[in-house]
């Protein structure tokens, strides 16, 4: 074996990785050692402050699924990602098509869309809450209507979709804007001289084009809609009529871990959300395949 | 194809790391907001101390290795504590300094440092987890040191907070202050209204009759939710002559006749309009509204002091005042609460971290606290100077609530267990989905099994 290596290999080898070792260091300690002993922990009833933790099997999972309070978590969690996702997703790649084009004052609309993305979330929530505010706040207000944005059961799990898809379009339309720019001009070109409006040229030669770029923003954004937890944490208290209408599954984690001290249940929580956003992700990974195209 | 398979390894590696993030990314995103129940317990004040000249001949300056490190949460009291241990410091010979940390990181903190052997040298203790510490053995164990103190002793304080910090009859924190509630009310409402305001002979019948007058289509009465239980309806449910948790901590007593008549003088209060609905509380705090002139009376604890001081239209227009009582003087009730100084069972310097917090203790140190107008303190009889710390408001209001009948905050083991399903509970009572009775006999059900596995 070893004679088929050169030193020249040998030294590349060595040299590789001792450069990806930084990066390999810092993912095993802050990603997966805290991911495998997470799921340890959802084995066990943990004690205080880590000590006498006790072997449970799984009992905290049979305690999930016969729990209705993770029942309607996960659907809280899902109705956030199927407003949010889809709608930050079109809305994104609209722009993204926009401001490709030789517009006046492009660089500065590119900013304005991407400043949510550099706020801090907590800054976000208190200008979003008052926005909604249903006696105070302007939105009612200016319309003069009466509508209780964020304390209605109904709707305060879409009136925070909207700020997620707010804060969100900045980022993916920037990961558009990257794709287009490998799409070759010449094709556009193409298309018009055989009479192709913007639109018909958006469905048949952008989207397919950079639909690589759609497939990642689209992974990546329905597990960051699934783990959604700040802004729903500091727009909602245990006050509001709609708290148990918009926890999500990682707000449910965070009482039991951290305002509970049930770590161990807490972790089984984030188990099943691990669960099912693998699930997710595997099925579009599958699914990628009837409409992803790389060249 | 070379694109295709790195596309997918990019998404790949995406996907495991933010998994990884899912179980670690919320102790980080934690800090930022107060719910109410943690606004009620970040009730504490800073002490200011005394000039304590009884300058102790052996110095322990020698036998320390390094600073002492103190760690509190709130900036507010800072400065004057700073003061108190300089002043500490000028007679033991060892430096300490205070590092603060806001509240929800605090906890994080601790927690952390208990688990991994790294707690701060002294720090505070809160009524919420100081059972599942003292359990553990991470605070340092003070009865024998307290016993040996010409400086404390433990009759010196108000009983709730001494017990608060007790276990298996042991002291592991000495009292450093004490909270009162009291009734904040905004004068130029009352003024417009022609009501008088409210003072020591007001019954809660008075306080329900007079919020209904002082209605209209600009402003409410008062404002409670379902989080104000310190701030709310626990003190009217003692006065009622009700109960939260029985004294062996085994049994609930939300189902008690008198706690339902309790809650239910509030949940009149809001069917009637004289209180906000629940989804204007949960969207503008009760001490919000009356911040914004939006609410004629609001009961708050005596924590809140700095933020009324501090905000230009209630320091104009409001004034304090103390609680009503039910039948007679004799029952007005004040829910109080207050924090411990605790050292860590595993510090380096187990007597510097004693002599520092029997100074914080000392009768000297706690006349100071309540001087420099941080809070009241725990000595009985050494927070009268805290009366005049704020021209704005007379503080006899919260003053005079030491001398009704001090009932501590209801806790167990696990108080926000059973405290958080509490207020999830009411807030069917506060929008009259369904009748309070049940309400409060549903909660009293629950409690009683959260209790039973504690």
């Amino acid at each position: 074996m070893n004679k088929k290596f050169t030193s020249r290999q040998k030294s590349e080898f060595i040299w590789g990785w001792l450069f990806i070792l930084p990066t390999m260091l810092g993912l095993f300690i802050l990603n997966i050692y805290p991911m495998i002993d997470t799921i340890k922990q959802s084995f066990y009833k943990t004690g205080d402050f880590g000590k006498g933790n006790k072997f449970v099997g799984l009992a905290n999972y049979q305690k999930v699924l016969g729990d209705s309070e993770i029942w309607q978590t996960l659907w809280n969690t899902a109705k956030y990602a199927i407003v949010e996702v889809p709608l930050s997703l079109v809305i994104a790649l609209l722009l993204a098509v926009l401001l490709n084009k030789k517009l006046k004052g492009r660089d500065v609309f590119r900013t304005i869309f991407f400043l949510p993305m550099v706020v801090a979330p907590a800054a976000i929530a208190m200008v979003w809450k008052w926005l909604y505010n249903s006696n105070f706040g302007l939105i009612n207000n200016v319309f003069h209507i009466k509508v209780n944005w964020i304390s209605d059961p109904n709707i305060a799990i879409y009136s925070i979709a909207a700020i997620g898809i707010w804060s969100v379009i900045g980022y993916s339309m920037v990961l558009f804007l990257a794709g287009l720019q490998e799409v070759p001009s010449d094709y556009y070109e193409a298309a018009s001289l055989d009479g192709a409006n913007g639109w018909q040229q958006l469905i048949n030669i952008t989207i397919p084009l950079i639909s690589p770029t759609i497939f990642f923003v689209l992974v990546t954004r329905i597990i960051g809609a699934m783990q959604v937890f700040d802004l729903i944490y500091m727009m909602i208290d245990l006050n509001n009529p709609a708290w148990k209408k918009t926890q999500s599954l990682v707000f449910l984690f965070y009482k039991y871990s951290f305002e509970q001290s049930k770590k161990g249940y807490g972790a089984t929580v984030i188990v099943v959300l691990l669960a099912v956003i693998l699930v997710l992700t595997v099925i579009q990974l599958i699914g990628q395949k009837k409409w992803v195209h790389y060249e | 194809m070379k694109k295709k398979a790195l596309a997918i390894l990019l998404t790949a590696v995406t996907v495991v790391s933010m998994m990884g993030c899912g179980s670690s990314s919320p102790a980080t995103t934690e800090e930022a907001p107060a719910t109410t129940q943690e606004a009620s317990a970040a009730n504490e004040e800073a002490p200011a101390d005394t000039t304590e000249d009884e300058a102790e001949p052996e110095s322990i300056g020698s036998s320390v290795e390094g600073e002492l490190s103190i760690t509190i949460w709130d900036e507010g009291q800072r400065p004057g504590l700073q003061e108190i241990v300089d002043d500490w410091s000028a007679q033991s010979g060892v430096k300490a300094t205070i590092q603060v940390v806001d509240w929800n990181n605090y906890w994080t903190l601790l927690e952390a440092g208990a688990t991994g052997g790294e707690l701060p040298d002294v720090f505070w203790m809160h009524s919420n987890v100081a059972q599942k510490y003292m359990e553990n053995d991470q605070l340092l164990d003070l009865t024998d040191k307290i016993a040996a103190s010409d400086k404390i002793d433990m009759a010196n304080y108000y009983e709730g907070i001494v017990k608060l910090y007790q276990s298996n009859g042991k002291q592991y924190a000495v009292p450093k202050d004490i909270d009162t509630i009291a009734l904040w009310y905004n004068k130029t409402i009352f003024d417009e209204m022609g009501v008088p305001y409210p003072d020591d002979t007001w019954t809660w019948a008075d306080f329900a009759e007079n919020a209904k007058k002082l209605t209209n289509d600009e402003h409410w009465g008062y404002a409670i939710a379902p989080g104000n239980n310190q701030e709310g309806y626990y003190n009217t449910i003692y006065s009622y002559g009700g109960y939260v948790i029985s004294d062996d901590k085994k049994t609930s007593g939300m189902d008690d006749p008198k706690t339902i008549e309790a809650v239910k003088l509030f949940t009149d209060m809001i069917a009637e309009g004289s209180c906000p609905d629940l989804a204007t509380v949960s969207e503008t705090a009760p001490n919000e509204l009356l911040q914004a002139d939006k609410v004629a009376m609001s009961i708050n604890g005596s924590w809140m002091l700095a933020g009324y001081r501090d905000n230009e239209y209630t320091s104009q227009n409001c004034d304090v005042a103390v609680l009503p009582y039910t039948n007679s003087p004799d029952d007005r009730v004040s829910i109080y609460n207050g924090l411990g100084w605790a050292a860590a069972a595993n510090t380096k310097n187990p007597d510097a971290a004693w002599s520092l917090i029997e100074y914080l203790g000392s009768k000297e140190a706690q006349i100071k606290q309540a001087e420099l107008g941080v809070t009241m303190s725990a000595y009985i009889g050494t927070s009268d100077a805290w009366v005049n710390s704020v021209p704005a408001f007379d503080l006899n209001g919260h003053m005079k609530m030491l001398d009704a009948k001090l009932v501590f905050r209801p806790y167990s083991r696990d108080t926000t267990t059973w405290e958080d399903m509490m207020i999830e509970k009411l807030q069917d009572a506060w929008t009259g989905e369904k009748p309070v009775d049940e309400v409060c006999k549903d909660i009293a059900a629950e409690m009683n099994a959260d209790l039973a596995e504690e």
